[in-house]
């Protein structure tokens, strides 16, 4: 349901995320997603900022929670200069970011 | 502090804002199996919620909450079960047309002390079958038993899937902070129930509203009337929950030559006339003069409580309290909205004096909400109804339960009564789920051929007058 692809050179962690992302799912990626940042970071503290670009790749995702959309706020809080981005949604998740509110915020593509 | 206030109602309506997201993703399937868990949950606990009700404000018979929990979930449920309120609701092959629901966003849904439990269920309802989340916003008197009905209904809607937050309770209290809610840009609809002052709040608040607040009933029992059984209807109305419904009979309006049977009927099925120095004591207590407005101690209380109050002795199992009046207005506080069981009895000296007195109790304070008539002349019947200004005009029904719909008739079930333009809301009608949907209207095309058929540049032409355009619109249809 989640894999991760890190660019070095280019400081950017790139989440893939699969399938429908529910509410009980996102209390696993959560946790997947905490335990990546941990290992990526110099930085021990748990909920430290992060010295990494997030994107999160919802191109093979067919719905969201509204526990994502906290997740993705979350992350956006997370990186450091705020390079955060949402890329490769479909129409109807587009609609479910823009209903929120968030789709300028959240950098949705 | 109003920092503080602000952050808590940014963080509602944040996660409001997120359930909405979620919720407008949900088909019709989905949406039902939630609209369905929460009826079930929410029926099985009537018995238990009316108990806290009356418990917790004082106010009413918990065995007739019982019922009005189940108007608020079976009643309503299965008036909207089959509804479709998500995606195509309606293709017509003729216009052209298609209409796609869509949800409105957070609803902000204010509930009385009078029926807290039921309307909270049913406000929840009808929200989560048209997938909007809802904020409520309780009666700081009914906050507990409001909370329980509202956490019912969440548990299940979690249980069968709804989005998270779908449902939320702010504290009760508070009138800054809800009027900070109310007026949230985020706050798509605000559906208030309640007294003047908070559907005017609503009104003000800058967010579309539909605010419905008190009636002032007149009913009207002509002489073709039954009267044992409309002396009956209006007893079992007025004593329902010991008279809360806004909807109730608030004054019996009757001709002079039937008034000594009415009189007689009344008193025979244990009703109380009482005395002119009995009617003072009772507005002492019942009417607040300066603002001409009900007091509320003596909302939803029984008949004894009001004769103790009052100080005044009436025959044990007395049902009702009838105070003859010669007036309507500031003169006479018992002609105004009283939530219990004490009614304005008026005798006029003929049919169109007697029509004349329910238009005059009809706009003191009740313009747009309901009215009935006793009758069996179907002429009678329309004249009434064409002149009073009420959203529904009940016939030989109890006005209670027949405005409220879905037991006396087929008006939708519904604890919030829309009062038109008269009471500065936007619909007459029960309010109900298709009041919580934009529709969208898909147009395809369809050419206005008798428009198109006439040569444009007459139009153009000074010359070419009204009748002329008119033939050629008209041409060879």
């Amino acid at each position: 349901m989640l894999d991760f692809d890190f660019n070095p050179e280019e400081r950017l962690l790139t989440c893939i995320f699969k399938g429908r992302l529910d509410t009980v799912l996102c209390n696993q990626l959560s946790t997947e997603l905490e335990s990546k940042f941990t290992s990526l970071t110099k930085n021990d503290n748990p909920g430290a900022l992060l010295d990494f670009g997030l994107a999160f790749d919802l191109k093979e995702v067919t719905y969201i929670s509204s526990s994502f959309i906290r997740l993705c706020v979350t992350g956006k809080k997370r990186v450091k200069d705020g390079a955060f981005s949402i890329l490769n949604t479909d129409p109807f998740i587009m609609k479910t970011f823009k209903i929120a509110g968030l789709d300028e915020i959240l950098q949705v593509k | 502090m109003a920092e503080n206030l602000t952050e808590k109602a940014n963080d509602i309506l944040e996660r409001a804002i997120y359930a909405a997201a979620e919720f407008q993703e949900f088909n019709q399937e989905q949406t039902n199996k939630v609209v369905e868990a929460v009826y079930r949950a929410a029926l099985n606990a009537r018995v238990k919620l009316a108990k806290m009700a009356v418990d917790e404000t004082g106010i009413g018979i918990w065995e007739d909450k019982v019922w009005k929990n189940v108007i608020g979930t079976q009643l309503v449920y299965e008036d909207i079960r089959d509804q479709r309120t998500v995606g195509v609701i309606n293709h017509d092959t003729v216009t052209g047309i298609s209409e796609i629901a869509q949800p409105l966003g957070p609803i902000f849904a204010v509930t009385p002390v009078t029926n807290p439990t039921s309307t909270a269920i049913y406000k929840i309802l009808i929200c989560m079958k048209t997938r909007n989340p809802i904020i409520i916003s309780a009666h700081r008197n009914a906050a507990r038993s409001t909370g329980e009905a509202a956490r019912i209904c969440y548990e299940a809607a979690l249980e069968a899937g709804a989005p998270e937050d779908c449902i939320q309770m702010i504290p009760a209290g508070s009138r800054e902070f809800t009027q900070m809610v109310m007026a949230h840009p985020r706050v798509a609809l605000i559906l208030a129930t309640g007294g003047t002052g908070l559907v005017k709040a609503a009104y003000s608040s800058g967010n579309p509203a539909i605010g419905v607040g008190p009636g002032n009933v007149p009913v009207f029992i002509d002489e073709s009337a039954d009267l044992p059984f409309a002396i009956s209807s209006i007893i079992m109305s007025k004593t329902f929950d010991n008279g809360t419904v806004c909807a109730s009979e608030q004054s019996v309006v009757v001709e002079e030559k039937i008034a000594p049977q009415i009189r007689d009927e009344f008193k025979r099925q244990n009703c109380y006339f009482l005395s002119p120095e009995e009617i003072l004591k009772v507005q002492n207590i019942a009417v607040v003069k300066e603002s001409m407005s009900m007091s509320p101690f003596i909302v939803g209380q029984s008949v004894e409580t009001i004769a103790q109050k009052a100080g005044i002795t009436v025959p044990k199992g007395t049902k009702i309290l009838l105070a003859e009046l010669k007036g309507v207005g500031k003169d006479y506080p018992l002609s105004v909205e009283i939530l219990a069981p004490i009614l304005a009895f008026y005798t006029a000296k003929d049919y169109h004096s007697a029509i004349k007195l329910c238009i005059d109790l009809n706009y003191l304070g009740g313009i747009g909400h309901s009215a009935g008539i006793y009758a069996n002349d179907e002429h009678r019947i329309m004249e009434f109804s064409q002149l009073i200004n009420a959203g529904r005009i009940v016939v030989n029904t109890p006005t209670s339960q027949g405005a409220v719909g879905g037991t006396f008739n087929m008006l939708s079930p519904s604890l919030t009564l829309g009062c038109g333009t008269g009471g500065k809301n936007i619909t007459t009608e029960n309010i109900s789920v298709k009041h919580l949907i934009n529709i969208q209207r898909v147009c395809r095309r369809k050419m206005n051929d008798r428009f198109f058929s006439i040569d444009k540049p007459k139009y153009l032409d000074e010359n070419c007058s009204e009748a002329d355009l008119r033939f050629e619109y008209h041409k060879n249809h």
